[in-house]
């Protein structure tokens, strides 16, 4: 045997446990998904019929689906704007000369750490339209009673200003590595030619930032679009359906309604769109690292 | 940037009040938590919104034991978070070394493959992951609720990404001098991984400690429940008892918050060398 041949068949007994796991735990159930997608009756349980794209386009006739996918575009667009125009915002203040700005930076990612079940019961308790802080807060200083997670236009804002609160850190934290790996000569040149603060900002900072921008919005909008916890824990999907995101949708034709075909190809059908938006930013991120 | 500018008193005053506020927001949670926790029934139910209990009810800290299997659900999470964690420390950095320093065939496919289970949602696992788990007979166990988490591409990545600067030429004088390559993760990559291992195995413990979705679906038994989902249980039978929900949750936040406070600087430095969720 070869020294090299060793060394292969080495490497390959070092990563058998890791290949059989990935194959059982994320490959193969991938394949099951798939193929219960194109099935009717109890795929993966018991009898079950091919039906072809029948489930898929089920989705399309499906009112509650297209109101979660509605939600869901609400939900992980607007978390992805708010949290990166606060964190820029943010970042920008906190790589200047401000007191305990390392204190600062630690406390504002303390939420990312936090579990769900505490961030959204707590959330729940100080949003409460009767006996929470805030609506006691507002009274104090004269303004009316808001019923935040219980007014089916409200909800889903809401729902979204408790995902910004959650992932505001992270977003920060990635900021500022970034605006410190920029070339400080970068401002010492533009300076000397007379450019002043906000300008420094606008022309180096901002542009020089466009791969960070890229990646955090991927990075948020995809956990966002599979967002289940927290509407789950804050409103169980309600009032109304509003705040009822799309895996919350799956979850609960699968798990309640026993459709599993149906949960299946609602499952596939936002993988592809992940897929599909994860491919799109990728090509950006590209794009815009050759430009720099 | 922009460093040595000195803020000039106005913008100062603009500053200081706009962190402040979103200082008290990011911990605004934090302090109600441990308001509730000490409030009596009484002030509960007084229609009043109490920010600090008249009479600090620390009662309420033993009350809750009483008032659910808490112990349990406890002992159930430092289980499956435990076995994960360890699970982790011990596969994750062999296999990230394997990436890192070892020439093969199939190497790139396979590190592709791996990255790419990164980008697969959990949701999109989970029913299969449900009818796998009950066909094995293992729902309500703890197998049960760790092999799903038994392994990720997370901590081999972070691994990889914690060997790659570890000189070649080392490893390749340990090879010459005949080191197998076994030897060669113990002896000589294993001791410059000591951090790396321990913000690998405080990052495993902190997500799973609070994992919530796979235990709503994957565990019926009151008795197998993990704190995260028997919080919950317990929020919706005393729905109005925020009190000891609130105690409920310090005991949920306590683990996690001492390792965060004794790791926050590697912690921060992982998700930066990562950057990914």
């Amino acid at each position: 045997m070869t020294y090299k041949t060793r060394r292969t068949l080495t490497a390959y007994a070092f990563l058998s446990p890791a290949i059989v796991y990935f194959l059982i735990y994320f490959f193969w159930p991938i394949a099951i998904e798939f193929w219960a997608s194109f099935r009717s009756g109890q795929p993966l349980i018991g009898d079950s019929a091919f039906v072809g794209l029948k489930n898929y386009a089920h989705i399309l006739n499906d009112r509650l689906a297209i109101k979660a996918i509605k939600a869901t575009l609400i939900y992980a667009i607007g978390s992805v704007v708010f949290t990166l125009v606060l964190a820029l915002g943010l970042s920008a203040l906190l790589v200047g000369p401000v007191r305990a700005r390392n204190g600062i930076r630690a406390i504002l990612f303390f939420p990312y750490i936090i579990s769900f079940v505490i961030s959204a019961l707590m959330w729940r308790a100080i949003l409460d339209p009767y006996t929470g802080l805030l609506n006691a807060a507002l009274a104090k200083v004269g303004l009316p009673q808001q019923f935040w997670l219980v007014d089916p236009d409200t909800a889903i804002w809401t729902l979204i200003a408790v995902s910004v609160w959650k992932d505001l850190g992270y977003a920060v934290l990635i900021y500022i590595a970034a605006i410190q790996g920029i070339p400080a000569h970068l401002y010492e040149a533009a300076r000397m030619d007379g450019a002043r603060r906000h300008h420094l900002f606008r022309d180096i900072t901002l542009p020089l930032l466009m791969p960070t921008t890229l990646f955090l919005a991927v990075v948020i909008m995809i956990t966002s679009l599979q967002e289940m916890a927290l509407p789950y824990l804050m409103t169980q999907g309600g009032p109304a359906n509003a705040t009822r995101l799309y895996s919350l949708h799956v979850y609960e034709t699968a798990f309640q309604g026993l459709n599993i075909g149906y949960a299946s190809a609602l499952s596939f059908a936002m993988f592809m769109l992940i897929l599909l938006i994860t491919w799109a930013q990728f090509k950006l991120l590209h794009r815009d690292i050759r430009h720099v | 940037m922009a460093r040595k500018d000195n803020h000039t008193t106005a913008s100062k005053l603009l500053i200081y009040p706009l962190l402040a506020f979103f200082v008290l927001m990011a911990v605004l949670p934090f302090l109600y938590m441990v308001s509730l926790s000490l409030q009596s029934d009484a002030e509960m139910f007084s229609g009043q919104v109490v920010v600090i209990p008249e009479s600090l009810q620390f009662s309420n800290y033993v009350t809750i034991w009483e008032k659910a299997p808490f112990a349990r659900f406890m002992l159930n999470s430092l289980i499956v978070a435990g076995t994960i964690t360890l699970l982790h420390v011990l596969f994750d950095p062999l296999i990230g070394y394997v990436f890192a320093k070892m020439e093969f065939p199939g190497k790139r496919l396979m590190f592709v493959s791996l990255l790419a289970t990164l980008m697969i949602p959990f949701f999109i696992r989970l029913i299969p992951l449900y009818v796998m788990t009950a066909e094995m007979g293992l729902l309500n166990t703890y197998p049960g609720l760790i092999l799903p988490f038994a392994m990720s591409a997370f901590g081999i990545f972070l691994m990889r990404q914690f060997i790659m600067p570890i000189p070649d030429d080392l490893v390749a004088a340990a090879r010459l001098d005949g080191a197998s390559e076994f030897r060669i993760f113990i002896d000589i990559i294993l001791p410059q991984l000591k951090p790396a291992i321990a913000t690998l195995a405080l990052l495993t413990f902190v997500f799973q400690f609070n994992e919530f979705i796979w235990p709503l679906v994957a565990v019926s038994s009151e008795s197998m429940r993990p704190i995260t989902t028997g919080l919950t249980l317990f929020n919706q039978e005393f729905f109005t008892q925020w009190n000891l929900t609130a105690v409920g949750g310090m005991l949920l936040f306590l683990p996690c918050f001492l390792l965060f406070v004794i790791m926050q600087r590697y912690f921060v430095q992982s998700v930066m060398l990562s950057g990914m969720k």
